[in-house]
């Protein structure tokens, strides 16, 4: 068991610096907690934006299997953002850290989207889900700050770098790894996910 | 302590209020996704479309057909308000050559809160307490209402309202088929959604009609309505609120499409086409006493607000549409 999870999600939801700075002295067991918030939150991404699979007529059972996909692809995701960000915090911010820390501190900051299953509300899903991913950069850039020791503002341009990178190396040299992530959703759903048929 | 308990209290409704928001399109989507068996009413629907179009009738058993979908207090099909069953007499009076049928227009599934569901047991005691005469009781039956408020926000949404709207469009084109509706015979239909049910049958109406290949009116009865595309496609739509009526006035009000600076909306395009009109009947509520059904309260030309609202209903029915019965508000 992962000591205090329950606070430290709550403080991190509530914006508490606290929540970042105690996840450090975790150890390893911060990472369990920082890698299962992200998981969870990104399966719960998955089902609040699960239309596009019902609308395929995909059985329960490529259903469960795409959510599943589509949760582990959102921590590959995530560890591809963070690592760059780690990145830029060790070389432009000269603040070298094990990169597990990160992990763990930025992890935690993706608990706002453990409720992105709420976007799957009529009407006020698309806000819903518009709120969240602001909470969750707020978070992030609190953890950044934690993990660097940065002040706020020094924590949002080394997270809108770290970003940048990760947006950059996904459409250079990762694009092998979104071509087989693309693959592998087509391949569990049956269908292009991408597109959403009309009655 | 009390203030705590009470801060508690609110915070676990407002959480059970949207989760019960999250939930509410699992129906639909799993209906449309076939994970309970076949659509709804899926079968008859082709399979009658399929001899209409062979075999092309002459003479429709009932000149026009009129489809009420209820408010979001209903439960089933068959309406439990006294006031709704008086008025559906009404207008079957008032209207002998139509066919007269109510659809519940909250479930694609054609299931009745209180029929064949894993909680059906639950929704009956609330439908109980709602009809029950204490007050403390009555206000758990207004979960009831919750729950279909959320399947009109599936109505109205972008992302689940195609499937809503076809599978709710299947189940009018259902039971108009059972009543006996020559499927391509170009028998006129109208559909009156009173309250939520308004948003439904703009939302259905355009399938409706690419199903049954007849003329549709939808007639929006207080409806709370966004500006659904299927205002476009409709042939024609009447929105007849009362004056006191508050409720109706929501749609305006949460609904960005319904506001004029959008100009391009369905809704402000269909009222630039005069597809879409807006009718003021007369002084009535929203429901209840005072509320359009009342069959007690009299407007100052001496009707009663239901004879006013029937009034209007036949006259819309039966083509009448320049000069509507409306009475004057006080």
């Amino acid at each position: 068991m992962i000591p205090d999870a329950a606070r430290l999600i709550a403080d991190a939801l509530a914006l508490r610096a606290d929540a970042f700075l105690d996840t450090l002295e975790l150890g390893r067991p911060g990472l369990r907690l920082g890698l299962m918030v992200v998981f969870l939150a990104g399966l719960s991404t998955a089902i609040g934006q699960s239309v596009t699979l019902f609308a395929h007529r995909v059985s329960p059972r490529r259903f469960a299997a795409s959510l599943l996909v589509q949760a582990l692809l959102f921590v590959v995701g995530f560890l591809a953002w963070v690592a760059a960000t780690w990145v830029v915090g060790g070389t432009i911010f000269d603040r070298p850290r094990p990169v597990v820390l990160a992990f763990a501190t930025v992890g935690l900051a993706h608990a706002p989207q453990l409720f992105g299953f709420f976007v799957l509300t009529p009407y006020f899903g698309t806000p819903i889900g518009t709120v969240l991913s602001v909470w969750t950069l707020l978070a992030s850039v609190l953890a950044t700050a934690a993990v660097f020791d940065l002040t706020l503002v020094e924590a949002a341009t080394c997270a809108g770098l770290g970003w940048l990178a990760s947006q950059l190396l996904q459409r250079t040299i990762g694009r092998p790894i979104i071509w087989i992530g693309r693959a592998v959703r087509r391949s569990v759903a049956g269908v292009d996910v991408r597109t959403r048929p009309l009655p | 302590m009390i203030a705590f308990d009470l801060g508690t209290l609110v915070l676990v409704a407002c959480i059970a209020f949207l989760v019960a928001g999250a939930l509410a399109p699992l129906e639909t989507l799993g209906w449309w996704a076939g994970w309970y068996g076949d659509g709804v009413d899926a079968a008859d629907v082709e399979h009658e479309a399929a001899t209409a179009t062979r075999v092309p009738v002459a003479v429709p058993p009932h000149e026009h057909y009129v489809v009420f979908l209820s408010g979001i207090h209903s439960a089933a099909s068959e309406t439990h308000s006294a006031r709704e069953a008086h008025a559906l007499e009404e207008l079957r009076s008032a209207l002998p050559e139509a066919a007269v049928l109510e659809v519940f227009p909250y479930s694609v599934t054609n299931r009745a809160l209180t029929g064949e569901r894993y909680f059906s047991a639950f929704w009956r005691w609330l439908l109980r307490a709602k009809l029950s005469r204490r007050r403390a009781v009555k206000l758990a039956g207004f979960l009831i209402n919750i729950r279909n408020v959320w399947q009109v926000g599936v109505s109205a949404d972008r992302r689940y309202g195609p499937y809503y709207n076809r599978g709710s469009a299947q189940l009018v084109v259902g039971h108009l088929v059972r009543r006996g509706y020559p499927l391509g015979g170009g028998a006129p239909v109208m559909l009156i959604g009173y309250s939520g049910g308004g948003q439904v049958a703009v939302g259905a109406a355009p399938f409706v009609k690419e199903l049954t290949g007849g003329d549709v009116t939808v007639v929006s009865l207080g409806g709370v309505l966004a500006a659904d595309p299927g205002l476009l496609e409709t042939d024609r739509v009447f929105h007849l609120y009362g004056r006191r009526d508050g409720v109706q006035r929501l749609g305006a009000f949460f609904f960005p499409g319904r506001w004029p600076i959008l100009s391009y909306s369905p809704w402000n395009e269909a009222r630039r086409r005069g597809t879409l009109r807006s009718v003021l009947i007369g002084p009535s509520d929203h429901t209840g006493a005072g509320g359009y059904l009342d069959a007690n309260t009299r407007a100052p030309d001496g009707r009663t607000y239901l004879q006013i609202t029937i009034d209007v209903l036949s006259a819309i029915a039966r083509g009448a549409n320049d000069e509507l019965p409306v009475a004057t508000t006080p």
